[in-house]
């Protein structure tokens, strides 16, 4: 039984963020809390929430046996969008002397600048374009990614003292080797920009543009005309935004042709089925053979393809005899693979297969401070891959420059899946639908077409989290009285050799455990019992000295839609929030009274609105106990109440 | 195990109603166990007496403290030091830890805030029933494993008294006959002819009983 893990979601993560602990702050309205926790790890978190690519959704427990993933993604952006906009506090001034340059300023080398700047150095970042951001500003269209979102966390990096040159292109404008001079250390991020382009007859007639630098044009605020007919020809990400761009521009009939099927396509699902609605349409396992044309392109030739099975990996592709036909066209936008520019640093690459020779996971290379990362070294990725090289290059370079030895980082424990038979006991509650501008509306300009949730919306959606690993800790005092066992409304705990054993795995963190444990031997991860208890007596100390004698506590859920009704008695009210009201155990609904409460109300949900299975029940038990002790205390027992809207 | 029940908090305001420093001492076995008088119900206690004691206008200050086993001195003398200050000790634990509190503390007040009810075992249902009655010569060998001492009413060892109605006892409907247990246990084991042999009469204990550690 695994005693300590992570959720998958984290594990999936590149950059192992701490999905349930933002989820978890989002769902009792703390967004200033998630933006921190989210901030952590991601300085580009309106980034990701935006386009990231959602590891972590695809392997989200709540998505794999009970419904639907959690919107891990959105509830990011909302977090990062609202919270209030706090700089981030770096030192001052570099606490050490070494200086490090940056080339390239995509997220790779942002991320890298800002670890960097938060570790105390001074940094330089260098960008070819005249504005910072790489791919995020000058790839990515602003229907997806608005300039501004961009701009605003790239403000946030260079307030930290990160010193940016822009249009200064490495090999151009400097060398490798004056940075050397200059620098101590050099993180090489430029990026995977150079397109390739098949092998076709007429790929230089006019009217055969490339994705990368169409793109480019569009996020300067060019709107070139594209034609009637348009077609893509790719099936990753830029081909969708490409093709998606193009309609924008008033292109009647737009295709992606794709040499493979749609399941092989590198490109998200959720923007495929976007471009479907918009009206692009797909044509898979068909292939480019030529381009037809005088001058301009006019036709393109293609052939259909078959995938040969047999073969390991995908399979490798054939051409179907005799199957080629003509497809009239405007443009044709090439987004068929991208590469490194190696030109500028030709030392660094191996001579042979054309690959930057580094010496191991850490970046560096075999020149002696110069570090590569991003999508210069793996080839085309995601936003959050190369935060994480960008996060990994910053260390590596701090290790090189203090002459630390690597850290070797186990690989993290994951939970077990979820048991079916637990999965089936977990409530139901549909994922939130991620409003969006309606298709009509959204092809005609380049606003963002994803609008994000509302408050409501995302703590709604946050509360579906099923916080995989804060769950019940059973420690030493355990009595073994298996009351646990007996109230569990997921049949999770067990009488184990020594004590009762929670699995980790399976605990769903109502904390109707806890609440009734008699050892109070039962914690959970997402808060601990000492913190509520200091909570309440906070509270309640300070209800004692502004309104003694005549408050009234409210207790309320973190995961509860419903608010409690406008009090009425005109008396002061004090609320405690708890991850569960199912939690709380009788004392915390007499010590009020102790404190001076003229009245305790518990907010609780109705049994089918509650996020845990029975513990609108619990609730409900808990407060007919502590009514009988304040009977028996000769205390009026209406003065306790279950309240609800 | 020991199963207690808490006494009615009137009957525990009662007792300590002259003093003003009381200590709740909670024991961390058999009545954490049976919910009665653990961490948590030591909490639940403390906080009550203190709501009531500000209704009432008494000065008590009232501390907590829960104890792995009380029914060991050596236990208890972890806090003996820490009990000086104290006008009155109120016990959570079973009548054989109050009465080694009050021991081993010496000159201090040890009040039972509980009712010490039977010697018993958890029914699986989160309730627990009398199984033994301590009578410290045991015949479960010869009746299928049910006591018959501690499980019927009247405490015959040599069979049913006969009252018995569709497998319940006469004195408490919801009880079933400890009897028709021991019968149909031996008719699953096929000892039924243990039936016939009878009893030999036990030697009245006397009290108090002890064990002494052989040396």
């Amino acid at each position: 039984m695994i005693v300590n893990a992570v959720p998958p979601c984290q594990a999936a993560c590149p950059i192992q963020m701490d999905v349930q602990g933002y989820v978890a702050a989002i769902s009792r309205g703390d967004l200033q809390e998630a933006d921190r926790i989210i901030r952590r790890t991601n300085p580009f978190p309106s980034v990701c929430g935006r386009i990231c690519t959602r590891e972590c959704e695809f392997v989200c427990r709540r998505g794999q046996k009970v419904d639907e993933p959690v919107a891990i993604r959105v509830l990011k952006r909302f977090a990062a969008d609202r919270a209030e906009s706090v700089v981030p506090c770096g030192p001052e001034k570099p606490y050490y002397e070494e200086r490090i340059a940056v080339v390239g300023s995509g997220p790779a080398g942002l991320t890298a600048a800002h670890d960097l700047a938060l570790l105390g150095y001074g940094v330089t970042v260098f960008e070819a374009e005249d504005e910072l951001g790489g791919m995020m500003t000058r790839g990515i269209p602003g229907y997806r990614l608005p300039l501004e979102v961009v701009r605003k966390e790239i403000e946030r990096i260079l307030s930290l003292g990160v010193e940016a040159r822009t249009s200064q292109v490495l090999g151009r404008d400097f060398t490798l080797h004056d940075l050397r001079e200059e620098y101590q250390a050099v993180f090489l991020a430029m990026g995977s920009e150079k397109s390739f382009c098949p092998d076709c007859r007429g790929v230089d007639l006019s009217g055969v543009l490339t994705a990368v630098d169409f793109l480019k044009d569009i996020s300067r605020g060019e709107r070139p005309d594209p034609g009637e007919k348009v077609v893509v020809i790719g099936g990753g990400h830029t081909a969708i935004d490409v093709a998606r761009t193009c309609l924008r521009l008033g292109a009647g009939e737009v295709s992606v042709v794709y040499r493979r099927t749609i399941d092989e396509m590198p490109a998200g699902m959720d923007q495929v089925e976007e471009a479907q609605e918009e009206g692009v349409a797909f044509r898979f396992v068909t292939a480019p053979v030529e381009f037809l044309g005088v001058k301009t392109v006019e036709k393109m030739r293609c052939v259909k393809m078959k995938v040969d099975k047999s073969c390991k990996g995908k399979g490798s592709l054939v051409c179907v005899e005799g199957s080629e036909f003509d497809i009239k066209v405007d443009s044709i936008i090439l987004a068929t693979g991208y590469g490194p520019r190696t030109e500028p640093v030709q030392e660094l690459f191996d001579s042979l297969d054309g690959k930057v020779e580094i010496k191991d996971g850490s970046g560096a290379t075999n020149m002696a401070g110069v570090f590569v990362g991003g999508d210069f070294l793996s080839g085309p990725t995601s936003v959050v891959q190369a935060i994480a090289s960008g996060r990994t290059g910053a260390d590596s370079i701090h290790r090189y420059l203090r002459s630390l030895a690597p850290v070797d980082t186990p690989e993290p424990v994951v939970l077990d899946d979820l048991d079916d038979q637990v999965a089936a006991l977990v409530p139901r509650a549909q994922r939130r639908k991620i409003p969006a501008l309606p298709v009509e509306e959204r092809i005609k300009n380049f606003e963002e077409v994803e609008l994000g949730y509302t408050l409501e919306e995302a703590r709604a959606e946050a509360g579906r989290c099923l916080n995989c690993s804060a769950g019940a800790v059973v420690s030493y005092e355990c009595a073994s009285c298996l009351n646990c066992v007996l109230v569990c409304p997921y049949e999770v705990p067990r009488p184990g050799a020594e004590r009762a054993e929670i699995d980790i795995s399976q605990c769903q963190a109502c904390g109707i455990c806890a609440g009734q444990c008699p050892a109070a031997a039962i914690d959970l991860g997402l808060d601990p019992r000492e913190k509520h208890r200091e909570i309440l007596r906070e509270v309640l100390d300070r209800a004692g000295r502004e309104a003694p004698g005549a408050f009234v506590l409210q207790f309320m859920c973190d995961f509860r839609q419903s608010r409690v009704p406008p009090s009425e008695s005109g008396k002061a009210v004090y609320q405690v929030f708890r991850p569960g009201l199912g939690r709380m155990d009788v004392y915390e609904l007499l010590a009020p009274f102790q404190a001076g409460a003229a009245a305790v109300q518990v907010a609780a949900c109705r049994d089918q609105d509650c996020k845990f299975k029975d513990c609108a029940g619990w609730v409900r038990k808990n407060v007919k106990r502590a009514a009988r002790v304040m009977d028996d205390l000769g205390l009026d027992p209406g003065q306790l109440s279950i309240v609800q809207e | 195990m020991m199963v207690a029940e808490a006494k009615p908090l009137a009957e525990i305001q009662g007792m300590i109603q002259g003093y003003r420093k009381i200590l709740i001492a909670g024991c961390g076995t058999c009545v954490t166990v049976c919910l009665s008088g653990g961490a948590q119900q030591v909490e639940i206690l403390a906080a009550s007496l203190r709501t009531a004691g500000k209704q009432q206008g008494l000065a008590w200050e009232i501390n907590e403290e829960t104890q792995l086993r009380q029914c060991d001195p050596m236990f208890v003398q972890q806090i003996r030091d820490r009990t000086g200050e104290y006008d009155a000790v109120l016990s959570m634990a079973c009548g054989a830890g109050v009465q080694t509190m009050a021991e081993t503390l010496g000159d201090i007040p040890v009040l039972p805030a509980l009712d010490t009810l039977f010697f018993g075992g958890a029914d699986g249902q989160g309730g627990f029933v009398e199984l033994c009655a301590a009578c410290g010569q045991c015949i479960l060998s010869r009746t299928g494993g049910v006591c018959p001492v501690a499980r019927c009413a009247k405490g015959l060892t040599d069979g049913p008294c006969g009252g018995a109605q569709a497998g319940k006892c006469e004195v408490a409907k919801d009880t079933p006959c400890a009897w028709q247990l021991i019968y149909v246990r031996l008719l699953r084991l096929g000892q039924l002819h243990l039936l016939k042999e009878s009893t030999p009469p036990k030697a009245r204990r006397v009290h108090p009983a002890r064990l002494v550690r052989e040396g």
